[in-house]
């Protein structure tokens, strides 16, 4: 009998005759997907879009939910932004106008390393301030250093702040294949763990600076941090966050009764990055003292509450004084309100909203005796000042504790 | 702010109101002074800024303030020691996503209020908040003010429409008589046409006579002709801003750029001055060199520290160096 079923290298409709013996049974199986017997001219889309390579700014310990937003919700590849280094920095530095704010420089650093490790894509967020503007002026900087092959995922084009508009950008950009359904299960997942990574920070930053054995917390830490990493599914999110959490729980530690308290306020980025406020979490957690970082993701964006926060400080201001004041002063009363022995606050270099949030907390300090330390950042790589002005602090308020 | 008429009119005490002349005063300074007048308020300016007026702010502010903000300390510390009941110190945030202040501006009340409590003084501060996004438009905000002040609602409505048309009168005729001057000028025949140079910065810079007055001045006695780009038809320019770019969010910056790009056939040069750190101008000024091309730029960033000093002979080279370009190069003058 003549098989009339064509194959891949023969015309259709030509009679292919066979090996007699054939005829009586034989089993096959090739490997790959069911496709159509015949080219339809037609091809799926995401066969008529090249996968994009990601990549974000560095900031402070996000990147695996960074990394986790782009694989499971936007469907691209995620290209690692590298540790930013001195030349970075220096990078960063040259190509930013001199008094432009130092997240800026740090951000436009971080996007030249990515550019050069192969990313197509970079994204930046919108926000207050002077962010809205830094995704549009970036581009234009990086493209006139002569990257070219190269687009922005920037949100501060999406005028309209709606949902919708924000994913119908996504597509756009990224992903036109992006499925929604799927987007929106895994967007919760990137959530989670954004809650989680602040959650395991808030507890590292209670007790590392009383470990015992050093370097235990910044191990489980790294463990933590390359579960997170190597996270595919919501599943596996929750599961690394538990166990880093037992691990970090069972760290022996021999944390006082009454250890000495400080509290961190400040401008968003520079007071969580450790890059740009030159580890100062770690300087001062090395001097045995249990550190409460206010700002993160989760606390500002998550679960912020800005209406009660307004209300808790309505005799130090009486209208929003700038995207993250309201916040940063609530914070801070919150801290002397619970006795803690300092505040550190901390900003970069020629941030309008937090200088005008000084003289609000100088009153504070005034009002509840509490001492605080105010730092500004700019691109400076050396610590040494910055040591000796955190030892001189932590004498100040440790001597106070004693005495009081 | 809720509209309470009748209800709720604890600033029924003031007589003397005193607006301190900075920031945004150049901006919506008529407003503001008709508003209050309507009101039945004596209005209470004082003098234009000098050395003092810095140096006084300069003590009330932290150090990283910038110089327009310490200048505006030091006018509410002037107003104070003339006695005034209250000053007027609004809360701007903006009147769309992309028609945004300066957050300066949104926190000067309660900064100039911790400023003076901090510094072991008191003020008492008269404000108001416009954020169109979050609902409080500006209608609302003049006329609940208004409110406080013991008025009927009819007597708050005239005051508003008073004060909103004598503004717009007075910007209006601001743009009418520079859009003459730039007509004349591009009458005249070619070779006696006096070099066109167009000042943009924030109207505060610009026509405070201790900050711009020196540069407008330095220009003027070169030969130029100074035009301001805050000074152009504000709605026209904030329309052309958006050729320029999306996202900017400072309306006070679009309309310098839309002003800029409006003018840019009639102008020989452009100076852009900003005073030192000012957050707005570090980007825009940026995006401005690298965009804004076939002009030459010449920035000024004027400090608390060195103040004008040194600007006269820049604005010097400057010009020197446009003309010899208008008469064909240094090869041909």
């Amino acid at each position: 009998m003549r098989s009339f079923q064509s194959q891949p290298e023969q015309s259709a409709g030509e009679p292919k005759v066979k090996n007699p013996a054939e005829e009586h049974g034989r089993i096959v199986m090739r490997d790959g997907a069911p496709r159509p017997l015949f080219f339809t001219g037609k091809r799926p889309k995401r066969r008529r879009h090249s996968r994009h390579k990601v990549a974000f700014f560095h900031f402070r310990y996000y990147e695996p939910a960074f990394k986790y937003f782009t694989e499971q919700v936007l469907d691209a590849d995620f290209v690692p932004t590298p540790t930013p280094t001195r030349a970075t920095i220096k990078r960063g530095e040259e190509m930013s106008a001199d008094y432009v704010c130092t997240p800026f420089k740090h951000i436009i650093g971080d996007y030249a390393a990515a550019l050069e490790q192969g990313a197509d894509t970079l994204v930046q967020v919108t926000g207050f301030c002077r962010l809205n503007y830094y995704g549009e002026l970036q581009e234009m900087i990086l493209r006139d250093a002569g990257y070219e092959h190269f687009q922005m995922l920037n949100f501060s084009y999406v005028a309209t702040g709606k949902i919708r508009d924000y994913v119908a950008y996504c597509k756009k950009v990224v992903n036109p294949n992006l499925s929604i359904p799927h987007g929106v299960k895994n967007l919760l997942g990137a959530y989670r763990m954004v809650e989680h990574i602040d959650t395991f920070r808030d507890r590292y930053l209670a007790n590392a600076g009383f470990e015992t054995e050093p370097g235990s917390f910044a191990r489980v830490r790294k463990e933590f941090l390359s579960a997170m990493n190597a996270a595919k599914s919501n599943g596996d999110i929750e599961d690394g966050f538990r166990r880093a959490m037992d691990a970090l729980d069972a760290l022996p530690t021999n944390k006082p009764e009454d250890p000495v308290r400080v509290g961190i306020v400040g401008e968003y980025y520079t007071a969580q990055d450790p890059t740009s406020c030159l580890n100062l979490e770690q300087k001062l957690l090395d001097m045995g003292v249990e550190l409460s970082n206010a700002m993160s993701i989760s606390a500002f964006n998550l679960h912020y509450n800005a209406q009660a926060a307004r209300e808790s400080i309505a005799e130090y201001s009486v209208h929003d004084m700038g995207p993250t004041s309201t916040f940063n002063i609530a914070a801070a009363k919150r801290f002397a309100k619970a006795g803690y022995d300092g505040l550190v606050h901390i900003k970069s270099a020629g941030c309008t909203p937090e200088i005008d949030v000084m003289p609000v907390l100088q009153r504070l300090s005034r009002d509840y005796h509490i001492p605080v330390l105010f730092l500004t950042f700019d691109t400076q790589t050396s610590d040494a000042g910055l040591d000796t002005r955190l030892e001189a602090f932590y004498d100040m308020i440790a001597m106070r504790k004693v005495r009081s | 702010m809720k509209l309470e008429f009748g209800q709720r009119a604890d600033l029924a005490d003031i007589r003397r109101i005193g607006i301190p002349r900075a920031l945004l005063y150049y901006r919506y300074g008529i407003a503001w002074r008709t508003f209050f007048t309507e009101l039945g308020l004596e209005v209470v300016l004082d003098a234009p800024s000098d050395r003092g007026t810095l140096e006084v702010g300069d003590r009330l502010s932290v150090d990283e303030c910038c110089l327009a903000s310490k200048l505006f300390l030091g006018h509410v510390a002037a107003l104070v020691d003339q006695g005034v009941d209250a000053v007027f110190v609004p809360s701007l945030m903006g009147y769309g996503r992309f028609d945004t202040f300066c957050t300066k501006f949104q926190a000067l009340p309660d900064l100039a209020e911790n400023a003076f409590i901090v510094a072991g003084r008191r003020v008492r501060v008269v404000s108001f908040r416009i954020d169109e996004l979050a609902g409080e438009t500006e209608e609302a905000a003049y006329l609940g003010l208004a409110a406080r002040f013991g008025v009927t609602r009819k007597e708050a409505r005239r005051a508003y429409k008073a004060a909103i048309a004598a503004q717009r009168d007075y910007d209006d005729a601001m743009a009418r008589e520079q859009e003459k001057l730039v007509r004349s000028i591009s009458k005249l025949p070619a070779a006696e046409r006096p070099l066109t140079i167009l000042l943009a910065a924030h109207p505060y810079v610009s026509h405070d006579p201790f900050v711009g007055g020196v540069v407008e001045d330095a220009l003027r006695e070169q030969g130029a002709c100074v035009l301001f780009a805050d000074e152009a038809d504000k709605a026209r320019s904030l329309k052309k801003s958006y050729e320029f770019s999306h996202s900017i969010p400072w309306i006070v910056n679009r309309e310098l750029i839309g002003a800029t790009l409006l003018l840019h056939e009639h102008i020989d040069g452009i100076v852009l001055m900003s005073a030192y750190p000012c957050g707005p101008d570090s980007m825009c000024d940026d995006a401005i060199e690298r965009c804004i091309k076939g002009k030459p730029i010449l920035t000024l960033t004027v400090d608390a520290q060195a103040g004008t000093a040194g600007v006269e002979t820049r604005v010097e080279s400057f010009i020197d160096i446009l003309a010899y370009q208008k008469k064909g190069g240094y090869l041909h003058a």
